[in-house]
């Protein structure tokens, strides 16, 4: 059965593409539309893995990254950030708040983001 | 193209990339995730020194020049790492305190450490060491919606 990954995303434009991605290569994914849905999602139904936006709603990625982790039901979930904030602080700001990996969305991030699913066991 | 260098001994992976315009700071980012994998840096890791190498080159592109940025392994002692480093010609005449003041503020803790040497022209060189256990801290759950 195919792992699950939890998509936080608000953007449904940037959510499609990314799902398309993860389900090219045999995951099954669900998108949450922004932090405290995420948020909800993840510990009420565990996935494999959390694909986060940094710029959401309500809550932004970095406070959704820290939640999760200090959660004992899904601080041991990698989190993978994927952003448009590419700088130094963001950067750490993602690395600090507990973040898997920190990948900025350019023409690479496909490529990087499925080279850190294997790296982390989540594919083979 | 100007020699590779370094104050510690050289190893691979050596990959050199020009900077000359915006699409070369992705190309920088993606390179040195693919030099950092090759040593064997996590994840993480990869994207702390994705992020300087990207920070370099957007600096050295804002010169107006064409730059070489190398990605190379250096060894340590027992210590390997990744170097990221390139000739700053537009450099020369300043401070070296000034320039190590605006790296480090600009990279904070990207980069285990920075030197800058020589002074025809001066070479920025940042290292990241893979051996070190780097605690990145803690932050509060009230920052500010960036």
């Amino acid at each position: 059965m195919a792992l699950e990954v939890l998509l936080v995303e608000d953007s449904k434009t940037q959510a499609a593409q990314i799902k398309e991605t993860l389900e090219s290569v045999g995951l099954r994914v669900r998108v949450a539309y922004d932090g405290p849905e995420g948020i909800k999602d993840a510990i009420e139904n565990p996935p494999a893995l959390v694909v986060l936006d940094v710029k959401l709603p309500t809550m932004d990625g970095f406070q959704v990254c820290r939640r999760l982790k200090r959660n004992p039901i899904t601080q041991d979930i990698p989190v993978i950030m994927l952003t448009e904030k590419s700088g130094p602080q963001a950067t750490m700001s993602g690395l600090r708040a507990g973040a898997d990996d920190y990948i900025p969305k350019d023409i690479f991030a496909s490529e990087h983001l499925i080279s850190t699913l294997q790296e982390l066991g989540i594919l083979e | 193209m100007n020699d590779i260098t370094s104050p510690y001994h050289l190893r691979p992976p050596i990959m050199t990339v020009k900077v000359e315009d915006a699409m070369d700071i992705m190309i920088v980012r993606d390179t040195a995730r693919r030099a950092a994998s090759l040593l064997g840096f996590s994840p993480a890791r990869r994207a702390q020194l994705s992020t300087a190498a990207a920070t370099l080159a957007e600096l050295v592109l804002k010169t107006g020049d064409s730059h070489l940025i190398h990605l190379n392994g250096v060894i340590d002692g027992i210590k390997v790492g990744l170097q990221i480093s390139s000739e700053t010609p537009w450099l020369a005449g300043v401070s070296i305190n000034n320039v190590m003041v605006a790296l480090r503020s600009k990279l904070g803790d990207l980069v285990d450490d920075i030197q800058v040497v020589g002074k025809e022209p001066p070479k920025i060189f940042m290292h990241v060491w893979l051996n070190e256990v780097r605690n990145f801290g803690d932050e509060d759950d009230d920052d500010v919606q960036s």
